[in-house]
């Protein structure tokens, strides 16, 4: 039986002066994560811990007219409170998806975002609304595109002695939305996965357009968003078949789950997202 | 020490300093406080069984899922500590009326479930009274006499508050 050192700093700085100190400290606030993947009597936990739960600034949720910026400790409840005029319609359904409403009562939105030990469900899903994350650490603080948080061999990343502090969310209603969770009910394990594609169309033309396949991993292709800009969806779209045929050629390469199950979730995704025509 | 540390939580309105190992459950000290909250029957200890709900800072939670640690300065609240309320009443009420007898396991954690929800959402709808029983994994009672219970509940409630706002 591992006795763990408990902390609970009084604010961000108390626990960045505690992870100067004692670098190995994990950060808690839901404990969700750590207490659901174990079911002996007594859990286990790292040598030292430090509680934020209760952090007031971390807390914090603020709106202006492009975005919501909500402290990482809010709960996935708290999210939801803000009823569906204000949260994005796909992002409410996919915090909904998580859980059941006890679990979405304690566990939080750093938490969903800064595991490191997979992707979880809303990673995906905030990285397609181009979400920034603050994160902070003794000397600074930096704002970055949730996407960082991903290291080069595509697997989750978070900087040393560092504190996830603020997500924020642009409030941009995507009109399509195509959301998938492979995997089971239940807490995420290692096969469980979430795909996202996201797609702004006006006029019949791509304004933009995000796919994120992510769980122990993640499988991102930029170029091939970045090349769906501006097209034009017609009934033989090449450009929308090559970019279909490209994902399913990169991902078969990436070793990441069965290219199988991939294959018919992005085959699914344009079909629903631009027309039966693929 | 020996790897023990106190923290400080209201439970059912009453302050407690607990001694508690890092690693403990908060279903696990609740159940061994002085007196024991009995009515928890922490079963599966990762949040399926819902047989060990207490409501925390206002929140329904798997008491199985929250480390100990994490209750220091918490107000917790079980169904002991509202087994006097009119509101609980009118629950126990509104199972009797629909016919609904959930088992011993569960009937703790059910009224608390839906205490809870009557106490966010005055008029629940059907998929709202679904989706907050859905936390308690019991199928000892049938869904339809389940959800007729919470809406007597809901009724008789609503009504005693409309009739306290007339005096």
């Amino acid at each position: 039986m591992l006795i763990s050192e408990i902390h609970y700093p009084a604010s961000v700085n108390d626990a960045l002066a505690l992870l100067d100190e004692q670098p190995e400290t994990i950060l808690l606030a839901g404990g969700t994560e750590i207490a659901g993947a174990q079911v002996s009597r007594f859990l286990q936990f790292p040598q030292s811990i430090a509680c934020i739960a209760k952090i007031p600034e971390l807390k914090k949720t603020t709106r202006t007219e492009q975005f919501m910026e909500f402290g990482s400790c809010t709960s996935l409840t708290g999210l939801l409170s803000l009823g569906p005029g204000i949260l994005p319609h796909p992002l409410a359904q996919a915090i909904q998806s998580i859980g059941n409403p006890t679990i979405r009562n304690i566990a939080t939105l750093g938490g969903n975002l800064a595991s490191r030990r997979q992707f979880m469900d809303l990673w995906p899903f905030l990285v397609c609304m181009d979400a920034q994350v603050e994160i902070r650490n003794r000397t600074n603080s930096h704002w970055a595109n949730l996407f960082y948080l991903a290291d080069s061999s595509s697997k989750p990343f978070f900087p040393e002695k560092s504190i996830l502090t603020r997500v924020r969310i642009p409030l941009v209603e995507y009109s399509n939305v195509f959301y998938r969770k492979i995997g089971g009910q239940g807490f995420p394990h290692h096969e469980s996965a979430v795909f996202v594609c996201m797609a702004e169309i006006q006029q019949n033309k791509i304004e933009s357009f995000r796919l994120v396949f992510s769980g122990t991993r993640v499988f991102r292709l930029q170029e091939v968003e970045l090349s769906l800009f501006a097209k034009k969806i017609t009934n033989n779209s090449r450009e929308l078949a090559f970019a279909r045929q490209e994902y399913i050629r990169e991902f078969s390469r990436s070793g990441f789950l069965k290219p199988a199950i991939f294959s018919s979730l992005v085959t699914d995704a344009f079909e629903t997202l631009f027309g039966a025509s693929m | 020490m020996g790897g023990h540390m106190t923290i400080t939580f209201q439970l059912n309105g009453i302050t407690k300093n607990v001694k508690i190992r890092s690693g403990d459950r908060l279903s696990t000290i609740l159940t061994q406080e002085h007196p024991p909250i009995k009515s928890l029957i922490p079963d599966c200890l990762s949040g399926h069984c819902g047989k060990c709900l207490v409501i925390m800072d206002k929140r329904l939670v798997y008491s199985c899922l929250v480390p100990a640690f994490r209750a220091r300065d918490a107000e917790i609240t079980t169904i002991e500590g509202l087994s006097d309320s009119d509101d609980i009443r009118d629950i126990q009420k509104g199972f009797q009326e629909a016919h609904c007898h959930p088992c011993n396991f569960c009937k703790n954690a059910k009224t608390l479930v839906i205490w809870d929800l009557l106490n966010r959402i005055a008029l629940p709808n059907e998929s709202q009274i679904e989706e907050s029983l859905s936390v308690v994994s019991c199928s000892c009672t049938d869904p339809v006499s389940l959800k007729k219970a919470v809406f007597l509940a809901a009724d008789l409630k609503n009504r005693r508050k409309y009739h306290r706002a007339d005096k």
